[in-house]
């Protein structure tokens, strides 16, 4: 019986104007985006490349001594992601530039030209479409679900026969959910065809295997708006009202909690300004160089001859070491305010399903916010690297002072690092490492929990109001 | 029989205007109108607050650093934005742009990006305002209200009743037009109201005569753009015939204008008209630095006798020359008076660089908007953000008052330093004093013998009591104080485009539905 509950519901969706209207929208939707990512794609990889390529002939050029290599600000800049085509998470306006030597990872900084004047805009991909468009059809094709039923007098005929009512209410869950795939599948389908033939994107096993969850999570996120659809259509007793109570409803936690929650935490958080970190850097600096005899005898004080009896090398590398380890600090703690800041409107904003399928998506696909504060902590893990790698090579030179800090004159002038050349390829070289589909899933595990709870509550709210509906 | 006509309209202006008073979904959408903007304008109010005080302090420590300034080579002082009092209606670029500019001898402002320094994180989420309400709720309760006013008359029968009178279809349709422009008025009056009042509410909140001429014509924007949406619904439902299809169409038609079009339109245009490559303009500023690098080069001046070094710190992170030696004093007047005029020089030329820049930027934008017209929501966004004074146009406009305020500076300062040659550019010290202590301090360390010496120390120390140093702000009193001037007949006429489009949407969809309805089958 449910099987026949379902075929009729597909059936009649099939031949229905918004099921059509809602194909053509999302699939030219589909087709745009796959479209403009394989143009965007194809440039930015080369851009990325031409840069990398450049850091590191530029690196390779300082190799011909170590105290070089480990001075030489690299410029790390963000890879292209291939499944930005799924979840761009924003990444057109997040940072995309890392410096780093061997003492300091400066922070994540913009690098190239976002157009300014242009409105805030949001990238279309697939989270965008199926966020917001396919939701939207999903209302539209539940809100009359039942009470359109009742409407049209067809309810009562099919609960006079002996079918109980959770099968149909099953039935027609789970016909509108095959409805809804249609399209899902067929955008998803047609922007891939458009982008597997393309030499650029190169999409490999594992990116198929997240793709594969992606359309498990995007499953997961409509049936909370057609579950939602169902619940709110067995409450009212017109379609009509049903109509504008979901229309409500999904404005508000589609389209404005998300900006509400930034308003909100723009008047409740004082953000961190950059005069305040020059402040904290500048104080902390001049606490350390007011007493700098706590590093030694002479440690303020320098002559570029070594033989010069007020110098103190060993003073002067732990006095420099400490003015950058506090700098480090601090640059580490407003990068966290930064991030924390940020992550606590966004966990405000999870009110709303779309922010939470989002939030999933861009974890498992590897993008976003996560995904910089990921690279900024992988750029600082290379930064230890280098240094330890400076520090093994210059212990191989009897001339050198041993003594890694970060005055480039002092390294320069007394040679307090070797000025030995280096293999350049033995120097560590930063590679971004994506997260494993594992730990990618660990990250989307709470968000597909959330949203697994959301059609839970749906689904027991619409079952406990279509028992108790009125038919008549 | 005209007053009947017009009576006939009215009539059934007033029966369309009570049924839809009484439905749920007028009820639904104007509560949450109320509620949301009752809600979340002290929020805006608040933020509004917050960024007024961070440009009073702003202004007023900038002012205090002014007045610190010793030597006029340290004036570089920075020139803020206030924030647009009407943000809280259109938010704009408010949040994006930077709202300061410095004012340097070797820079002309430009607009810049306010994330320098920002949390660079924060994109991620998009900026709240009084218009989304509008553009997102008001739109959609239009197209609710609309969709069924033909189509669902006909599923009734009432409209085969209505049309078997006299009454003449023109006069049915114009009837359910003037019912929908006040049914909605009702909640696009009370937020302008309930908006106003809260904002009015904060004691900082201050609207000017043109700012109420701005609130007046956003009201007038807000209606024109609610009853295009209306008139949507009203040309679906006069082309469909049942109800549930008008509404279908009507809900797509919406999410074309809200969601697809603002931000296909931007995103297309990103791909239609790509920026120029940064290598490229980099490379521009780049060989303009070398030039000016190279001319500044050439610029010989000896000063190789120069003896002493003793400078200050002064405002805004500058130094200047405490008690120099007339040699060094010297050199350096000539080497400003020669290179000052070629830096001014240069600031123009990156400047020319800089504009080519920003004009792709707007090339961009234009374009953008261009394909986002088909949206009456773009449109209407547009017009709020020109008239709220915070869309691009108003920050160009406050940049282009900022660099006017530049060249009276340097004007300013050229005057006073008698084209930058003056000493009292960069030191405090008078070329009298500076070579009466070099004529003393050379007597000093060119003494033949103790005696001498100790009786040339003797007269050095002499004449420095008697000639203190004296480390004074300079004398402002002259100076070219930058005042902003908010330009609103330019703010209004540049709205006036996009407001024309607003009515004339109106108009056009008027006709259409009226050929919609004339041909409409009743039965």
């Amino acid at each position: 019986m449910i099987r026949q509950i379902v075929f009729k519901e597909v059936l009649e969706n099939l031949l229905s104007l918004r099921f059509v209207l809602s194909v053509l929208l999302t699939t030219s939707l589909f087709v745009v985006c796959g479209y403009t990512f394989v143009n965007g794609y194809g440039e930015q990889s080369k851009d990325y490349w031409k840069k990398t390529n450049e850091n590191l002939s530029a690196l390779r050029e300082e190799s011909n001594q170590l105290y070089k290599v480990a001075f030489y600000k690299q410029g790390i800049y963000r890879k292209p992601q291939s499944l930005g085509l799924c979840a761009e998470g924003f990444e057109q306006s997040l940072p995309n530039f890392f410096k780093v030597n061997a003492f300091t990872a400066e922070l994540p900084d913009t690098e190239g030209q976002a157009n300014f004047a242009l409105p805030h805009f949001s990238h279309v991909d697939w989270v965008l479409i199926i966020s917001l468009i396919l939701s939207f059809t999903a209302l539209v094709l539940t809100y009359n679900s039942i009470c359109g039923e009742k409407e049209a007098g067809t309810l009562r005929l099919t609960l006079a026969n002996t079918i109980p009512r959770h099968k149909v209410l099953l039935g027609k869950y789970a016909g509108t959910m095959i409805t809804l795939a249609i399209p899902l599948i067929i955008g998803m389908l047609v922007s891939l065809i458009i982008i597997v033939p393309s030499k650029d994107v190169v999409i490999g096993g594992s990116e198929w295997l997240k793709i594969l969850i992606l359309v498990l999570v995007s499953l997961l996120y409509l049936s909370v708006f057609v579950l939602l659809g169902m619940f709110v259509s067995s409450r009212t007793g017109h379609s009509a009202n049903a109509m504008a109570i979901l229309l409500l409803v999904w404005i508000v936690s589609v389209i404005l909690l998300p900006s509400f929650s930034r308003i909100v935490f723009d008047v409740i958080y004082e953000e961190p300004t950059e005069q305040e970190l020059q402040r904290r850097l500048k104080e902390a600096r001049e606490e350390i160089w007011d007493n700098h005899e706590r590093y030694g005898k002479n440690a303020g004080s320098m002559s570029n001859n070594l033989s010069d009896p007020i110098n103190n090398p060993p003073a002067r590398a732990r006095l420099q070491n400490a003015v950058t380890d506090a700098t480090n600090q601090l640059l580490q703690e407003h990068h966290n305010r930064w991030l924390e800041q940020a992550l606590a409107r966004r966990n405000f904003a999870c009110l709303s399903p779309a922010v939470i399928y989002q939030r999933a998506c861009e974890a498992i696909a590897g993008t976003g916010i996560n995904r910089c504060a990921d690279l900024y902590g992988q750029v600082k893990l290379y930064r230890v690297d280098l240094k330890e790698f400076i520090r093994s090579r210059d212990m191989e030179d009897p001339d050198s002072l041993h003594l890694i800090g970060p005055e480039r004159n002092m390294a320069y002038s007394w040679r307090t690092i070797s000025h030995d050349p280096v293999d350049f390829d033995t120097v560590p070289k930063f590679q971004e490492r994506d997260l494993a589909l594992g730990q990618s899933l660990k990250l989307a595990i709470w968000d597909i929990g959330l949203l697994a709870l959301f059609n839970l509550v749906f689904f027991a709210a619409s079952f406990v109001s279509f028992l108790r509906y009125d038919v008549r | 029989m005209k007053e009947k006509g017009y009576a006939m309209i009215w009539k059934i202006a007033k029966k369309e205007f009570l049924l839809n008073l009484m439905t749920f979904k007028f009820a639904v959408g104007a509560v949450a109108c109320i509620v949301l903007t009752a809600v979340f304008m002290p929020i805006l109010a608040a933020d509004y607050r917050q960024r007024l005080e961070t440009y009073n302090g702003n202004v007023a420590d900038n002012e205090a650093e002014i007045r610190n300034v010793i030597v006029y080579r340290n004036i570089r002082h920075t020139i803020y934005r206030p924030p647009a009092v009407l943000s809280a209606f259109s938010a704009g670029l408010e949040k994006q742009l930077a709202g300061s500019a410095k004012i340097e001898l070797e820079k002309v402002p430009e607009l810049s990006v306010t994330q320098r320094g920002g949390n660079p994180y924060l994109p991620i989420l998009a900026v709240f305002d009084q218009s989304l309400i509008f553009k997102i709720i008001i739109s959609i309760l239009a197209l609710l209200v609309a969709y069924d006013m033909v189509s669902g008359e006909r599923e009734q029968g009432t409209l085969k009743l209505v049309l078997s009178g006299t009454i003449a279809r023109y006069q049915v349709l114009l009837g359910k037009l003037i019912a929908g422009l006040i049914t909605l008025s009702v909640p696009v009056i009370i937020i302008f109201v309930v908006g106003l009042v809260v904002l009015l509410s904060y004691p900082m909140v201050a609207l000017s005569g043109s700012d109420w001429i701005r609130v007046g014509l956003m009201l007038v924007a807000s209606l024109a753009f609610t009853v295009v949406m209306y008139q949507f619904g009203l040309l679906f439902s006069s082309l469909a015939r049942r109800s549930a299809i008008s509404m279908v169409l009507g809900l797509f038609i919406w999410i074309i204008f809200a969601i697809v079009i603002p931000n296909a339109s931007v995103h297309l245009a990103t791909q239609f008209r790509p920026l120029e490559s940064p290598e490229k303009r980099d490379s521009r500023v780049i060989s303009l630095k070398d030039d000016l690098a190279n001319e500044l080069g050439n610029v010989k001046v000896d000063s190789s006798g120069s003896l002493i070094t003793s400078d200050e710190r002064d405002a805004f992170g500058g130094y200047y020359a405490k008690r120099r030696d007339i040699y060094w004093l010297n050199a350096e007047q000539k080497l400003n008076s020669l290179t000052i005029p070629i830096k001014l020089r240069y600031a123009d030329k990156s400047l020319s660089i800089e504009q080519s820049n920003l004009n792709s930027f707007f090339a961009q934008k234009d374009l953008a908007r261009m394909l986002s017209f088909v949206s009456p929501i773009s449109t209407y966004e547009n017009t709020m953000a020109v008239l709220a004074g915070t869309d691009i146009t108003s920050f160009v406009d406050f940049i282009n008052q900022v660099r006017a305020h530049r060249n009276e500076v340097v004007e300013y300062i050229r005057s006073k330093t008698d084209n930058f040659s003056s000493a009292s550019f960069f030191a405090i010290c008078s070329e009298e004093e500076s070579a009466e202590f070099t004529r003393l301090f050379l007597q000093v360390h060119q003494a033949k013998d103790e005696q001498a010496k100790a009786s040339a120390e003797q007269a050095l120390k002499e004449w420095e009591r008697e000639n203190p140093v004296k480390a004074e702000p300079l004398n402002l009193q002259d100076f070219p104080w930058f005042k902003y001037r908010p330009s609103p007949a330019a703010d209004l006429r540049k709205a006036m485009p996009d407001l024309a489009a607003l009515l004339i949407m109106n108009v056009v969809l008027f006709g259409m539905c009226f050929a919609a309805f004339a041909r409409y089958d009743v039965r």
